[in-house]
């Protein structure tokens, strides 16, 4: 029944879509998007809200402006509603890329509806050419952008990823981005979500990590109508570490919804996230991080911690860990903490001279900026920097 | 130089400073002693402007303006420094990095040129020296993981940078050890000129050993109910408090 609202309707005939996509389409039916009592969306009803919000009839497009490509060796991936703009991208040709038909992705309902809609699948492999910078461009209302990156046995491997919406026109982006991260292998996947009040968007992100490998993900939440981050790892084989790092810096009524989970399948793997939420006005702040320790996992290391600082009374803040642990020899932890600022700190840094305003700025930059550690590409860092300065004052 | 006059301030409703009268001139040091909860602390935070409190009736002129109308940030500006009690841990922000911008706003309000770099570590290096704070210390985390030596020194190596015309010494001595607190008192002794300022509030005896007052002030319940020369600290610290509460109760 969901499935014939109008957000599904509403989408392009699936006659490109080959087997994977049709399958896809079947276990979405039966399944079904999300509704009001799914737990996972307890705090964010994506769906009502964008049968609400969002018409997906495709109407005039707007514009690509490519001003807003970060000015950094790499290469640049430009996609537009899904599809990878030749034109608009400057990409090395030492980049080793496909566009191919979709293949099978993880099986919750966003990702199944993305893998049945999806034009086109883009994978990417690491080689000689890092870091990659990819733009999803969303013109005309939905699209389903979906990339597959393979990061090779010993190789380093970055990648930015950033969607960029109209402000005159709501919009949805369901996109999907799957990492598999070889053998003594690094990957970075860093996000920079800095939207508006018509963007609606579910990312997916899901890296399946080697034995000796790290994979870090940093994502950065600024400004968004609504903002659903799911991100999965699974520490597949020993010795492998997850990195999760989130800063949501959010005010107006802005939503930005972390989902996060991280899998310890063998012995001796470590898995650390920090998020950080300062919420100002109307906003909403959701984390929920869960970490699962499975029998075999003995030996695992995994900390999370989520800090939220409050700065109006309007503003609204979910937080909520989530250990499942069957192994016997762990060592996890988890906190969190949500509060108003340190008054006392402010007070004293006023009595230093320091005027009101830049002391509460400089007790949440360097409260925000924790977040910053892993982000491996200077452009974006300074980028992300300049964002949260900006806010901030 | 500062001018408090039956000062009555409250938290929550609660009277604590029930009619403080103090004149301080450029060049003096007053001690203000007394037992715990007199109001001492009080006294230290309605002067550098802590919003907490509320001052009910009184007068305060710092340098023929009145301070009660200023903000903390303008108070600091114009020249008034609290080393803090407990100095609050900053975690992100560096000694360093915090001072810079303290010192550059508080240029910037009295209309001088912003320090560079360069003479900003210049500066820093010659104040380092006067509270032997090392510059490892100074470029961690404002007070994060510092000992109560440590934390106490950094209060007075702000105060060396920022040069304050009246200092109000807030139980700097608590906590510290006796070499510590010879380093502390030394760095006091060299900042102190004949156009400065020290308040000195304590409840021992002991930092007046090394930091002279010319006078020597009892708060009690939120009056000053005796005033003499240094001699009275050592008088209080023979005896104790008692004494006074007792000639008080006769009175």
């Amino acid at each position: 029944m969901m499935i014939e609202s109008t957000l599904l309707s509403s989408l392009t005939d699936l006659s490109h879509g080959n087997q994977a996509q049709k399958d896809a389409l079947k276990m979405l039916n039966e399944i079904g998007l999300p509704h009001k009592k799914s737990e996972a969306y307890k705090f964010t009803s994506i769906t009502s809200i964008l049968e609400k919000n969002v018409s997906f009839e495709s109407k005039e497009e707007s514009k690509v402006d490519t001003s807003k490509l970060y000015k950094e060796d790499g290469s640049h991936l430009v996609f537009i509603n899904g599809v990878l703009s030749n034109k608009d991208s400057n990409i090395s040709p030492k980049l080793k890329l496909e566009i191919r038909a979709v293949t099978e992705g993880l099986h919750d309902p966003f990702s199944l509806l993305n893998t049945a809609y999806a034009q086109e699948e883009v994978s990417i492999e690491s080689g000689y050419e890092d870091p990659v910078f990819i733009y999803h461009f969303n013109t005309n209302g939905i699209s389903n952008p979906r990339i597959k990156v393979n990061v090779k046995d010993g190789h380093t491997f970055r990648i930015v990823e950033k969607l960029i919406t109209p402000e005159e026109k709501k919009t949805f982006t369901n996109s999907y981005i799957e990492f598999t991260v070889g053998k003594n292998a690094f990957g970075y996947h860093t996000k920079v979500q800095n939207y508006n009040a018509e963007t609606f968007s579910h990312e997916t992100v899901v890296a399946s990590v080697s034995r000796d490998s790290h994979f870090y993900n940093n994502t950065f939440s600024f400004e968004g109508a609504m903002v659903r981050n799911n991100l999965t790892i699974n520490l597949a084989d020993e010795n492998c570490e997850g990195h999760m790092y989130g800063l949501f810096l959010l005010d107006k009524k802005s939503h930005v919804d972390n989902n996060t989970s991280v899998d310890h399948l063998k012995p001796n793997s470590y898995s650390n996230e920090l998020y950080k939420g300062i919420l100002d006005e109307k906003s909403t702040g959701v984390f929920n991080g869960k970490i699962y320790v499975r029998q075999d996992a003995q030996k695992t290391n995994a900390f999370q911690s989520n800090n939220n600082i409050l700065l109006s009374e309007d503003a609204t803040l979910h937080t909520k860990p989530q250990l499942e642990i069957w192994a016997d020899d762990v060592k996890c932890s988890h906190g969190c903490t949500s509060g108003q600022l340190d008054e006392d700190a402010i007070f004293y840094l006023r009595a230093r001279g320091i005027n009101e305003k830049s002391a509460k700025a400089m007790i949440l930059n360097a409260f925000a900026s924790e977040t910053m550690e892993y982000v491996k590409v200077e452009s974006v860092r300074n980028e992300i920097q300049s964002l949260i300065d900006k806010k901030l004052m | 130089m500062i001018s408090i006059k039956n000062l009555h301030a409250s938290i929550e409703d609660k009277e604590i400073l029930k009619g403080i009268n103090l004149e301080v001139k450029a060049g003096e040091v007053h001690a203000i002693m007394g037992p715990n909860g007199s109001g001492k602390s009080t006294l230290a935070s309605v002067l550098a402007g802590r919003e907490d409190y509320n001052v009910t009736s009184g007068s305060v002129t710092f340098e023929n303006e009145n301070l009660l109308a200023l903000s903390p940030e303008e108070r600091a500006q114009k020249g008034i420094f609290l080393a803090f009690q407990y100095p609050v841990e900053i975690p992100g922000v560096s000694t360093t990095n915090f001072l810079k911008t303290a010192i550059n706003q508080v240029k910037e309000a009295r209309g001088e040129k912003a320090l560079d770099a360069v003479h900003f570590l210049k500066l820093m290096k010659e104040k380092m020296k006067l509270v032997d704070i090392d510059q490892a210390l100074l470029s961690r985390s404002l007070n994060e993981g510092f000992s109560g030596g440590e934390k106490k020194r950094n209060e007075i190596f702000q105060m060396a940078m920022l040069e304050p015309k009246l200092s109000i010494l807030d139980e700097t001595d608590s906590g510290l050890d006796i070499d510590a607190l010879k380093i502390v008192a030394d760095g006091v002794n060299t900042l102190k000129t004949d156009k400065t300022a020290t308040i000195v509030v304590t409840h021992y005896q002991r930092l007046l050993d090394y930091i002279v007052p010319d006078y020597v002030h009892v708060l009690y319940k939120g009056r000053i109910v005796k005033s003499g020369d240094k001699s009275l600290a050592l008088e209080l610290e023979e005896k104790g408090y008692d004494w006074i509460k007792e000639e008080l109760a006769t009175v």
